[in-house]
């Protein structure tokens, strides 16, 4: 965050690309796919990419689009070339995907406690205390480990300059890793000499590495915890990914009609009666876990759950307010929280980002409305969203208006350049931008899998990897210490 | 232990299972019956479309048509398309209870009949279509076999095949030979193998009674044979069995226990002397055979699966 903004404009800078070096020159990591590819045929790629798919269907790996007459499953376009990561490039993202979380864990303890940064002053108190995420039913409640966001994907865009910088913190409920998973399956049967001989990190053991991060919520009072699942049930859209983390945890799948709570313990109805259940990884939102306590018309979660919870007879994972930690506006903070809580320079940059608050931030963001992203500080998945180089002039001034008269609700970012990795489009190998999101688990300590969910922009030139917007992803391998690496 | 939902999903996926496997059938045996243009013909088109529950027995003079809407009608509830589809869709509910290789089969089978081909391959080879479906729902039930644990959830999936499966032949047998119907009885050689074939008994009845087609032993067979696993009698064995492994796992038994329901009409059947209920008539006797299986179902469901709260709170 800054205080001045700069004038500098963008430059219409190249963005980087995974396999080319800017005089076209393959990086040695992606030597070995590079000398595969050269030896197949478009009618070959094409095959091995039509098996891809039909492994993802066959598996169920589908979202299903309602419409007005019936209603079909669709597989996420999952493309068959893999996005690779060198080990040394690894090892930054992961002490700094590891430094974030616990600094924002740390910040979510603390404004659920002492409030000592709003006290300091280095986080406005109303920016945090008026967000909608903010949970005061929250204040003051134990939460092991000070863990509240046990699950976190974050997305990571790799700047021109080949630097990953954090554009969000997911830490509400992120999805994907059924994805991440699925792709590496995939790619695994489609690519075995490669990817034998490349020496990818495994990412086999999120399963496991899940449940014990979760078991590890409960262990100072239950020696063996029940933990479950809860998914808002079938029709929701990543409910193969809540079926697929319950399967290969051993763990029960619920929906909110299997609870019942009762003196404040929480219990499922099994064959055998009621079951007590420790740890709930739940797959809903904050607003539909318990009528109760949060939205009064919501049957997706139990009613009485938050009460047990803040009894301390269930743990809830990830905790309800975990989001204004990962609010748009607090996003700019972030940088300062790290500096704040460890004492330590921040390994993973922040985008530059404007916050409309600010008067002079303002004024420039105004200035600068066709050359800017504008984002809604509460809205998520595209909405309320004004992508200046590609907007008209009305929505500009539409836009403009709508800023000065409700500033606290925006902030600003530059146009992002993703990086672009290669894909097969039609039988030909091209580039398609892409972002990385990994994936982090905090319990008793920070885990972080050694790989992700590369999501694609699919339509040339595109810059949205959203699923619903034409996205797709792909598998993503990091490579073991010395493969890979430059010199 | 496993969650009560989740029990009532492998149960459904079983009982649609079967219903679909039976279905297919029906279907196939009448579209066979077709390349006869015999007055047996459509006495046992008639039959198939008695057994399947529908009313309109008109049909019987266009088996194709009645076919084709059988297996791909989305509309009728009744269709195998709607029985796979509900499978799936319970399935689907319980994909983390059942391994990848028995999703997988389930999903092969509702992904070819829900496609777009799916019509142009019934319109190409009927027979052969239903004939896949068959062999697929066969592979779905070995691959279960073969990959999942035998444990509670399996015991749950199998009940509901049984029940189903015991409530088809019921019905199948009720309709082609029960007493009462304005119908004269079946005599004809060929529409006696058209109920075998229907219950899939063509060629286990051969080895047991040869070549001779009797309504008496055929209605003998499908009821009361020991070994043979679509047999009414064999299923109430099954029932028995995989109930009292749920019972003695939940540790709740009463004297009203669908355990207790299944044994009585396991030994009903075991004990039945074919005289004795010719006797009775066959029609009074798969009466009570098919209320006894509703009787079940029902208690199946108060013991494990929608039982008071209640009774079951901790003290």
């Amino acid at each position: 965050m800054r205080d001045e903004p700069t004038a500098e404009a963008e430059s219409p800078l190249r963005p980087y690309d995974e396999m080319l070096t800017p005089d076209s020159q393959v990086r040695p990591h992606y030597a070995a796919l590079d000398a595969r590819l050269a030896t197949l045929s478009p009618a070959e790629l094409a095959e091995r990419q039509r098996t891809q798919e039909r492994f993802f269907l066959l598996q169920g790996i589908t979202f299903t689009v309602y419409g007005a007459e019936s209603s079909t499953e669709r597989i996420i376009p999952s493309d068959i070339l893999p996005r690779i990561i060198p080990s040394a490039e690894w090892a930054r993202i992961e002490a700094g995907l590891k430094q974030r979380l616990q600094a924002l864990n740390t910040f979510l303890a603390d404004i659920y406690s002492e409030q000592q940064i709003l006290m300091d002053g280095v986080v406005p108190r109303e920016l945090v205390l008026q967000a909608p995420s903010y949970r005061r039913e929250m204040q003051n409640l134990y939460v092991p480990h000070k863990a509240y966001a046990n699950v976190c994907g974050s997305d990571l865009i790799r700047q021109p300059s080949g630097e990953f910088a954090v554009l969000e913190d997911n830490l509400r409920v992120p999805s994907g890793v059924s994805y991440m998973l699925a792709n590496r399956e995939a790619s695994r049967r489609v690519f075995p000499g490669t990817f034998r001989g490349a020496g990818v990190r495994s990412i086999d053991r999120y399963p496991d590495l899940l449940l014990s991060t979760l078991k590890s919520m409960a262990a100072d009072w239950r020696p063996n915890p029940q933990v479950v699942v809860l998914t808002p049930g079938v029709y929701n859209s990543a409910y193969y990914e809540h079926a697929y983390l319950a399967r290969l945890m051993g763990a029960p799948l619920v929906e909110g009609r299997d609870l019942v709570v009762h003196d404040n313990m929480v219990y499922m109805r099994t064959t055998t009666g009621l079951r007590r259940i420790d740890v709930i990884y739940r797959r809903v939102d904050d607003d539909f876990i318990d009528p109760l306590t949060f939205r009064r018309d919501s049957s997706l979660g139990a009613a009485g759950l938050f009460n047990a919870y803040r009894a301390g007879n269930v743990v809830i994972c990830n905790a309800p307010g975990t989001g204004v930690a990962d609010d748009k506006a607090v996003y700019a903070y972030v940088p300062e929280i790290i500096r704040y809580y460890l004492g330590e320079e921040p390994i993973l940059p922040n985008i530059e980002t404007f916050l409309c608050r600010e008067p002079a931030q303002l004024s420039h963001v105004l200035a600068n409305l066709d050359k800017l992203v504008v984002k809604a500080v509460g809205a998520s998945g595209g909405y309320g969203m004004l992508v200046g180089p590609h907007a008209t002039r009305a929505q500009r001034a539409e836009f403009a208006d709508a800023l000065t008269a409700n500033p606290e609700n925006y902030i600003a970012q530059p146009t992002i350049q993703l990086s672009t990795a290669p894909c097969l489009i039609d039988g030909e190998v091209e580039p398609r931008h892409v972002d990385l999101r990994p994936f982090i688990l905090c319990g008793e300590k920070i885990v972080v899998t050694p790989g992700a969910l590369t999501r694609v922009a699919l339509k040339k030139g595109s810059l949205v990897v959203n699923s619903s917007q034409g996205g797709g992803s792909k598998d993503t391998w990091v490579l073991s210490d010395g493969k890979g690496d430059r010199g | 232990m496993m969650l009560a939902r989740v029990a009532d999903s492998l149960y459904w996926i079983g009982r649609y299972v079967e219903r679909a496997e039976h279905m297919c059938r029906l279907s196939d045996v009448m579209l066979n019956a077709t390349l006869d243009r015999s007055e047996a013909a459509t006495q046992v088109a008639r039959i198939a479309l008695a057994a399947v529950g529908d009313p309109d027995l008109a049909k019987a003079h266009n088996p194709y048509d009645a076919a084709q809407a059988l297996a791909l009608d989305r509309e009728d509830d009744g269709s195998i398309y709607s029985s796979i589809a509900r499978a799936r869709e319970n399935a689907r509910q319980v994909r983390d209870q059942i391994t990848t290789e028995t999703w997988e089969r389930l999903n092969l089978i509702y992904l070819r009949m829900s496609g777009p081909e799916a019509a142009k391959a019934f319109a190409d080879g009927s027979q052969l279509f239903l004939h896949d479906t068959i062999a697929d729902l066969h592979l779905f039930k070995g691959a279960g076999d073969a990959t999942m644990s035998h444990g509670e959830g399996w015991s749950f999936l199998l009940l509901g095949v049984y029940l189903e499966r015991a409530q088809l032949i019921g019905s199948l047998l009720e309709v082609a030979f029960g007493e009462g119907r304005k119908r004269r009885p079946i005599s004809d050689h060929f529409a006696l193998t058209s109920v075998l074939r229907m219950g899939c008994a063509l060629e286990p009845y051969l080895r047991v009674y040869t070549a001779e087609m009797q309504r008496r032993y055929i209605l003998k067979f499908l009821m009361l044979d020991e070994d043979f696993p679509r047999s009414i009698r064999f299923c109430t064995q099954e029932i028995e069995t995989h109930l009292t492994a749920i019972t003695r796992h939940a540790g709740i038994s009463g004297p009203a226990g669908p355990d207790r329901i299944a044994g009585r009409l396991r030994a009903r059947l075991q004990y039945a002397d074919m005289a004795e209920l010719e006797a009775q008539g066959a029609t009074a006797f798969l009466k009570t055979v098919l209320e006894e299986c509703s009787t079940i179902h029902r208690a199946l469901y108060d013991a494990f699966v929608a039982y008071p709260l209640e009774d079951r709170l901790p003290a």
